[in-house]
C-alpha cells in the first residue's frame, strides 16, 4: 500500500510539472503577448513598461520565471493576477466554493436519479419500460449542457417567469449560502438540473448493463438458490457489486467537474466558479490564474483517479495490488 | 505492476460493456444483419443520413430556395411578406425607439427561422452550419480513432517501455483538463499573424482544419485505452501466439492478425466518437474559440443565438434541435453496432 | 483615451478647465442633468456589474472608469472636478486645498493652502506631508500608469520614474506643515497640471500607506470609505463617519448610506435585476436584445447622453491591400453606416460619421466623402457604384484580409459586418476576434502585422489635437511596440507639418487653430486611415427608486448623488 502511494504521488508531481510546464510553453508561444503592456493601462511610457517587467520579474530568462511563478502559487502562496491585480490563490479560493455548491448539488441529484432509472430499467427489463428509460437516458446524453442551459432560461427567466411554477427563480448568478441560503438554493436549482440531466443519463445506462451481468454471476445465482427474495438479491448483491463500477466513475467524473470541468454550466448559469475563472483567464492571456488554475484542475483529476484506484481496490479484492 | 489500470474510465465512452472477451474472427455478417433486425438502430441510421443529406445540400435551400447568402450581412435588407416589404432588422419600438431587433420566424421560404443580428437567413445557417460540425466531428473523430488505433497497436504489440511511454503520455492528456487544452491552443493559433507552419502544413484560424486536429488530438486517449487493453490481450491468445511460433513477423502479426479484431472495436467506437466530436466542437464554438467566421458550425449559431434568446429564440433554438437529433441517432446507432458486435451478446444467446 | 469596453481601462477625463461642448447631456427623457443634488440620504445602493474593474483596485494605479466613478467620493484631490451634471461638471474647483491657485513663476509653480480639520477616514488629520507623501507613493509605487507621461512634469519627476526606488521629490514637492501649504514646481508651464491633480492618481492618501501595490484603496478624505473589495463578490462602501462637508461643489455629501457594487452578473442578468428593482443601476451596456423593452417598459428610467467619442476601423497604411488609398477609399465608400448604427443599438445611440473628430469638438465641420450625394456633410447611403470602380483600379482584389475586432458582442458585428463587405468587395476576409483585454495592445503592435482593426477613442481633454495627433501623427507610431496608438501606422508629412503648426497656433490663438484643425481633418479623412464608423452615446439604466440622476461629462453617473430613498 505504502507503495502505491508513493507512486501515485509522483506521478502527481510528473502530471503536475508537465501540464504546468505546457502551460507555460504555450503562453510564451502566444505571439503579441505582454504582460507588462496589458498591466501598463492606455498610454504607459516606455519606462512604466520597463519597471513593471522588473517589478514581476518578467525580464528575466524563461526558466527563471518558471521557478518564480511555482514559488509564489506553492511557497509564498502571493502570485498577483496580471489582469485584476489580486492576488491569484484567494481569488481562486472563493471561486471554488461556488464550484462546490454547483456540483456536489448536481452529484445528488444525478446519484438518486440515476441508481432509481437504472434500477428500474434492469428490474423491469424485457417490459416496455425499460427501452422507454434508456432512451430518455440517451436523450439525455445527447443534449449539449450549454444549450439545454439556455433553453431552461429562456423558459424560467423569460417565457414562463410570470407563470407560478418558475416566478421564484431568481435572476442569473451566484448568492453565497452564509449570505442567503435560500437564495443560494434557489439560485442554483436549475444549474444543477442542468448539469446532472447528462450524467443521469450516461450512469442510468451503466449501472443497467452492470445490473444485467451481475445477475448472471456465480454468487448472485447461489444467492437466489439458497431461496433470498429476489428484492434482497437485487439490494444486497447485485446492485452492490454493480456500485463498483459506478463508484468509480463517480470519483473521475467528481474530480473532473470540481476541478473546472463545470465550466459551460458557469457560463451558461453566471456562476462566478472555478470555471469561469479559468475560461476568462485564457481568452484574456492572464498567465498566473491561467496556471493557477490549470495545476488546480489537473490535481483534483489526477487526485480523484489515485483516490478512485484505491477505493476500487478496496471494494474489489481481486483488484487489490500486489 | 503494483499497480492496475483504471479500466473503469474507459466507461465513459460506453465501452465498459466489451472489455477483453473478443472471439477470433468477428462474424461481420451474422453483426450485419442483427444490426438490420434493430429497428431502432435502422431508424438511427436514417435520421443520421437525413441530417448529412440536408446539410450537404445546404447550397441548394440557400440559392434555390431561400434565395440568400447566408455569409452575407444584410442589415440593411428588405424582403417582401405578404405582400409588403419588410425590414431584416427593425427598430426598437416604444418612446426611446432603442435597440434594433432582427425579423422573427417567418414560415416562408424567406427567412423561415428568422434573421440573426446580421440579417442573414438562420435556417440556411442552419444547413451550412451542420454542413461544418459534421465535417469537424467525422474528421476529428476518425483522426481519433486512427492516431489511438496506431499508438495502440504500438504500445500492446511492443509493451515495455514502449507500451509505458505511451500510455503515461496519454495519461498527462488525460489529466489536462480538454477545455483547458483545447482553449489555449486556439488561443495560441488565433492570435499568430500568419496562422501556424508545421512543416508544409498551414494552418490559419478561419480554417475548420484548426478545430479539427484540437479536437482530434484531445480525444485520442479515450479511444487509446481500450484499443491497447484489447491488443495486450490479444498477443496473449492461442492464434497469435501459433502465428508467433510459425515464425511470423512483426508487421504480419499486427496487420493480419491483430488488426482485424481491433477493427470491429472501431467501428463501434466511432459512432460514439463522433457524436462526443459533435459535442465538443459545438461547446467550443459556442465559447468562440471553435469555428471562426466567415464559416459557421451549429456551436456558432447558438453562440449568435444567445444574444437573441429572449426576443428571437429561435435562432439558438433550432441549432440545438440538429445537434440533440443527430448526436442521438450517432448513440443508438453504437448501441445498435454494440450489440451487434459485442462478443458477450452471443455468449449470452449460447447460455 | 480609448473604449469604454467591459474590461478596458476607461477613464473619461475632461482634461481641460474651459470646455467647449464636451459630453453635453442631450437628453433623452425626463430626468435633469444640471439639477443638484436633493432626494433623501439613506438606504443602500446596489450597482450590479459584470465583472470588478480590470486591473488594480489601487488608487494610484487604477485607470477604469467603474473604479474611478467609486474613488472620486471616498478621496479627495487638491482640487476637484465640480460634481454636478452637464457641462458646469468640467469646471475645477477647490477641494483639499481653500482655493485654486494662479501659477507664479510663468506657469511653473503653484503653492496650495490645505484646509484645516480634515480627517482621514482612519481618524488621522490631513496634513501638507501627506500630500507631499502621496506624490512619492505615486512614483515609489513603480507602475503607475500615467508617472511618467503626466506627473513627470514635476521636478525631479523623471528621475523618479527612472528609479522608482531612490525616488525623492524634495525640490518637486515642498510640504509646509506648520503653514498648511504645499508648493508644486514644475520643469516647465502645464496648462493641465490643475486637471491632472483632479483625477485619483493624485487623491491624497494618509502617510504610511505601503508603497506598494494594495488590494483595497486605503483610507481617504471623502464620504464614504472601502468596506470590502473582492473581484469575485462585490465592493461595498459604507459612510466616512469622519466626514463633514467642507465644500458642496467638490465633495458634497452622498445620499445613500452604503454603496455596494455586485460582481459577476450577466448583461441579461443586470437589466433583469434593475427591471425588477433587485439592482439600482448596471454599469454594463445593456444587451442589445433588452433595449426594445426598455425602451417600451422603462422609458421613465433609461438616460442616454451624448459622447465625444468615435469608433473607428484602422487600415494599416503600410502593409497591403491598404496601403493602397483607391483600396481605402472603396470600402469607405462601400460602408453602410446605418448597418454600423443599427449593430450599435438604432439611431437613438449612435450617428454615422465619416471623419476623425466628432460632432461638437473644437475643430468640427461636418465633412462626409464617402457617401452617395456627398457634400452635404451628412452620410447618407453607401457608393456601392464608387466602391467597385475604385478597387478594380487598385488591383488589391482577391487580397486575403484579417478583421481584427474584440469578443465583445457589438464589436464582434462590426467585425462580421466587415468580412461579409470585404468578401463582397472580392477580398478574401477573415475574422479575428481577441478577447478585449489583449485586443487594443496586439493592434497597436505593428509586429502582428494587422491589416484592419477595430478600434474606439474617447477624448481625454476637448482639444482636436486629442483625436488628430494623438490617433493620427507620425509620433504616435512607435514600430515593433505594444504602445503604438497610431493603429494606422499613418505618417503623412505634410498633413503632420499642419499639425504642429495648428498646436504651435493654438497657444497663442485657439480660434485660429480650430480652423487649421477642421482643414487637417479633412485632409486626413481624404486620406482615409480609417473606416470612422459612428459617435456613440451612453445609455444608463436606473431602478424605479433612483431619484435625481446627474450625468457629469468628467465621471458619467454620479452615483453618490442618486437617491434610492
Amino acid at each position: 500500500m505504502a507503495t502505491f502511494i508513493v507512486r501515485r504521488v509522483l506521478w502527481l508531481v510528473v502530471v503536475l510539472f508537465a501540464v504546468s510546464v505546457l502551460v507555460f510553453l504555450i503562453f510564451f508561444a502566444t505571439p503579441g503577448v505582454d504582460p507588462a503592456r496589458q498591466m501598463a493601462g492606455r498610454n504607459p511610457t516606455a519606462e512604466t513598461i520597463k519597471n513593471i517587467k522588473h517589478e514581476f520579474g518578467l525580464d528575466r530568462p524563461l526558466p527563471v520565471q518558471y521557478g518564480l511563478m511555482m514559488k509564489h502559487i506553492f511557497v509564498s502562496r502571493d502570485l498577483i493576477s496580471y489582469g485584476s491585480h489580486t492576488k491569484v490563490i484567494p481569488e481562486i479560493l472563493s471561486a471554488a466554493p461556488v464550484t462546490l455548491s454547483l456540483v456536489f448539488g448536481a452529484a445528488v441529484i444525478w446519484i438518486v436519479f440515476s441508481i432509481l432509472t437504472g434500477l428500474a430499467a434492469a428490474v423491469f427489463r424485457g417490459t416496455v419500460i425499460d427501452p422507454l428509460l434508456m432512451i430518455l437516458a440517451l436523450i439525455g446524453i445527447s443534449i449539449p449542457v450549454f444549450w439545454l442551459g439556455e433553453v431552461v432560461n429562456l423558459v424560467t427567466q423569460s417565457r414562463l417567469h410570470g407563470f407560478f411554477l418558475f416566478s421564484w427563480v431568481p435572476p442569473l448568478g451566484y448568492t453565497p449560502f452564509t449570505q442567503d441560503p435560500l437564495l443560494w438554493f434557489e439560485g442554483l436549482v436549475f444549474p444543477w438540473l442542468t448539469l446532472s440531466v447528462l450524467y443521469i443519463g450516461f450512469y442510468a445506462r451503466v449501472l443497467r448493463a452492470n445490473l444485467i451481468e451481475t445477475e448472471n454471476e456465480d454468487y448472485v445465482r447461489t444467492a437466489r438458490a439458497k431461496g433470498i427474495s429476489e428484492r434482497r438479491v437485487l439490494l444486497r448483491h447485485t446492485l452492490r457489486t454493480s456500485m463498483i463500477t459506478f463508484v468509480s466513475l463517480f470519483g473521475l467524473d467528481f474530480g473532473v467537474l470540481v476541478g473546472g470541468g463545470a465550466l459551460l454550466t458557469e457560463v451558461v448559469f453566471g456562476l462566478p466558479g472555478v470555471g469561469l475563472l479559468t475560461y476568462h483567464s485564457l481568452t484574456s492571456l492572464d498567465l498566473p490564474v491561467i496556471m493557477t488554475t490549470v495545476i488546480y484542475g489537473a490535481f483534483f483529476i489526477t487526485l480523484a483517479s489515485a483516490l478512485v484506484d484505491l477505493v476500487y481496490a478496496w471494494l474489489d479484492p481481486r483488484v487489490r495490488p500486489a | 505492476m503494483a499497480v492496475f489500470e483504471p479500466e473503469a474510465e474507459l466507461a465513459t465512452l460506453d465501452t465498459e460493456e466489451f472489455g477483453g472477451e473478443v472471439v477470433g474472427r468477428s462474424p461481420w455478417a451474422l453483426a450485419g444483419r442483427r444490426l438490420v433486425r434493430n429497428k431502432l438502430a435502422i431508424a438511427a441510421v436514417i435520421v443520421f443520413v437525413l441530417i448529412v443529406a440536408v446539410s450537404f445540400a445546404a447550397p441548394l435551400y440557400a440559392s434555390h430556395i431561400a434565395h440568400t447568402n447566408p455569409f452575407e450581412s444584410n442589415l440593411s435588407g428588405t424582403f417582401q411578406q405578404n405582400g409588403k416589404t419588410v425590414q431584416v432588422i427593425q427598430q426598437g419600438a416604444g418612446k426611446l425607439g432603442l435597440g434594433e431587433t432582427p425579423v422573427g420566424p417567418t414560415w416562408h421560404a424567406k427567412y423561415l427561422l428568422g434573421a440573426d443580428n446580421q440579417g442573414r437567413d438562420v435556417s440556411a445557417r442552419v444547413l451550412y452550419g451542420g454542413r461544418a460540425s459534421l465535417e469537424i466531428g467525422i474528421g476529428s473523430a476518425v483522426l481519433a480513432s486512427l492516431l489511438a488505433v496506431v499508438f495502440g497497436l504500438i504500445a500492446g504489440f511492443f509493451g515495455g517501455w514502449t507500451d509505458a511511454f505511451l500510455s503515461r503520455l496519454m495519461d498527462l492528456i488525460w489529466a489536462f483538463p480538454v477545455y483547458l487544452l483545447a482553449i489555449s491552443l486556439a488561443t495560441v493559433l488565433l492570435t499568430a499573424p500568419n496562422g501556424l507552419r508545421i512543416g508544409f502544413v498551414h494552418l490559419s484560424a478561419s480554417s475548420l482544419w484548426v478545430p479539427l486536429t484540437i479536437i482530434g488530438v484531445i480525444y485520442v486517449p479515450y479511444v487509446f485505452r481500450p484499443i491497447r487493453g484489447q491488443v495486450l490481450s490479444l498477443r496473449e491468445r492461442e492464434f497469435v501466439e501459433a502465428a508467433i511460433a510459425q515464425g511470423a513477423s512483426n508487421a504480419r502479426l499486427i496487420f493480419s492478425e491483430i488488426l482485424p479484431n481491433v477493427a470491429s472495436t472501431v467501428v463501434v467506437l466511432l459512432p460514439l466518437m463522433i457524436a462526443t466530436t459533435i459535442l465538443t466542437e459545438s461547446a467550443l464554438s459556442y465559447l468562440s474559440i471553435g469555428v471562426q467566421p466567415p464559416n459557421a458550425s451549429w456551436g456558432t449559431v447558438i453562440q449568435d443565438g444567445q444574444g437573441l434568446l429572449y426576443t428571437r429564440p429561435w435562432v439558438a433554438i433550432a441549432p440545438g434541435i440538429m445537434i440533440v437529433l443527430t448526436v442521438l441517432a450517432l448513440n443508438v446507432l453504437g448501441d445498435g453496432l454494440r450489440d451487434a458486435l459485442d462478443p458477450r451478446s452471443k455468449l449470452r444467446m449460447k447460455g | 483615451m480609448r473604449a469604454r469596453s467591459l474590461f478596458l481601462l476607461i477613464a473619461a477625463l475632461g482634461l481641460t478647465a474651459t470646455l467647449a461642448a464636451c459630453g453635453g447631456s442631450s437628453k433623452s427623457s425626463k430626468g435633469t442633468t444640471s439639477s443638484t443634488s436633493g432626494g433623501a440620504a439613506g438606504g443602500t445602493f446596489i450597482a450590479v456589474a459584470q465583472a470588478a474593474p480590470s486591473g488594480s483596485p489601487d488608487p494610484q494605479i487604477d485607470y477604469t472608469l467603474q473604479e474611478w466613478q467609486l474613488l472620486i467620493f471616498t478621496h479627495d484631490g487638491l482640487v476637484a472636478f465640480k460634481r454636478v451634471g452637464g457641462t458646469e461638471g468640467t469646471k475645477i474647483v477647490p477641494d483639499l486645498a481653500t482655493s485654486v491657485p494662479e501659477p507664479t513663476d510663468g506657469g511653473k509653480t503653484y503653492t496650495f493652502t490645505i484646509r484645516k480639520g480634515i480627517k482621514f477616514s482612519n481618524g488621522n488629520e490631513l496634513k501638507p506631508s501627506d500630500v507631499k507623501y502621496t506624490f512619492l507613493r505615486l512614483f515609489k509605487i513603480g507602475q503607475s500608469p500615467n508617472a511618467g507621461s503626466w506627473y513627470n512634469v514635476i521636478v525631479g519627476g523623471d528621475a523618479c520614474v527612472k528609479t522608482p526606488k531612490t525616488c525623492n521629490l524634495d525640490q518637486g514637492v515642498i510640504a509646509n506643515d506648520a503653514k498648511s501649504t504645499v508648493t508644486f514646481h514644475l520643469t516647465r508651464g502645464d496648462p493641465e497640471f490643475l486637471d491632472k491633480l483632479g483625477v485619483p492618481f493624485a487623491f491624497i492618501l494618509p502617510t504610511g500607506t505601503p508603497n506598494t501595490e494594495l488590494q483595497i484603496p486605503p483610507a481617504g478624505t471623502g464620504p464614504y470609505k472601502w468596506a470590502q473589495y473582492n473581484t469575485n463578490k462585490q465592493v461595498k462602501l459604507v459612510r466616512n463617519p469622519f466626514f463633514k462637508v467642507w465644500s458642496k461643489d467638490a465633495q458634497p455629501p452622498g445620499n445613500p448610506d452604503v454603496i455596494l457594487e455586485k460582481f459577476g452578473l450577466s448583461g441579461e442578468a443586470q437589466v433583469t435585476q434593475v427591471e425588477n428593482g433587485q439592482a439600482d443601476w448596471m454599469f454594463d451596456t445593456p444587451p442589445a436584445d433588452r433595449l426594445n423593452e426598455m425602451s417600451t417598459k422603462y422609458s421613465s428610467q433609461v438616460f442616454v447622453n451624448s459622447l465625444t467619442a468615435d469608433y473607428y476601423f484602422a487600415f494599416n497604411v503600410r502593409i497591403p491591400p491598404f496601403n493602397n488609398l483607391k483600396a481605402r477609399q472603396g470600402v469607405n465608400f462601400a460602408t453602410d453606416r446605418s448597418a454600423l448604427v443599427k449593430i450599435y443599438g438604432g439611431p437613438k445611440l449612435a450617428v454615422p460619421t465619416c471623419q476623425v473628430l466628432p460632432p461638437g469638438f473644437p475643430g468640427y465641420k461636418a465633412y462626409c466623402p464617402y457617401t452617395k450625394n456627398p457634400g452635404s456633410g451628412k452620410w447618407t447611403a453607401p457608393d456601392m457604384v464608387k466602391a467597385k470602380q475604385l478597387i478594380a483600379a487598385s488591383g488589391t482584389k482577391g487580397a486575403v484580409v484579417k478583421v481584427n475586432t474584440d469578443t465583445t458582442d457589438v464589436n464582434k458585428a462590426f467585425g462580421e459586418y466587415f468580412v461579409s463587405l470585404l468578401n463582397k468587395l472580392g477580398y478574401k476576409a477573415q475574422l479575428q476576434a481577441l478577447s478585449a483585454d489583449i485586443q487594443y495592445p496586439y493592434c497597436q503592435n505593428s509586429k502582428n502585422k494587422v491589416q484592419f482593426c477595430y478600434s474606439s477613442w474617447y477624448q481625454d481633454y476637448p482639444a482636436a489635437s486629442d483625436f488628430l495627433n494623438v490617433l493620427l501623427g507620425c509620433a504616435s507610431f512607435v514600430p515593433n511596440s505594444n504602445a503604438s496608438p497610431n493603429i494606422s501606422e499613418f505618417c503623412n508629412k505634410p498633413i503632420q507639418a499642419q499639425m504642429d503648426a495648428a498646436l504651435k497656433q493654438g497657444i497663442t490663438d485657439p480660434t485660429g487653430a480650430n480652423t487649421k484643425w477642421a482643414a487637417i481633418d479633412k485632409a486626413v479623412t481624404d486620406q482615409a486611415p480609417w473606416v470612422a464608423m459612428i459617435n456613440p452615446k451612453y445609455l444608463n439604466f436606473v431602478s424605479k427608486r433612483v431619484k435625481g440622476f446627474q450625468f457629469s461629462p468628467q465621471w458619467y453617473f454620479l452615483i453618490d448623488q442618486a437617491s434610492v430613498k
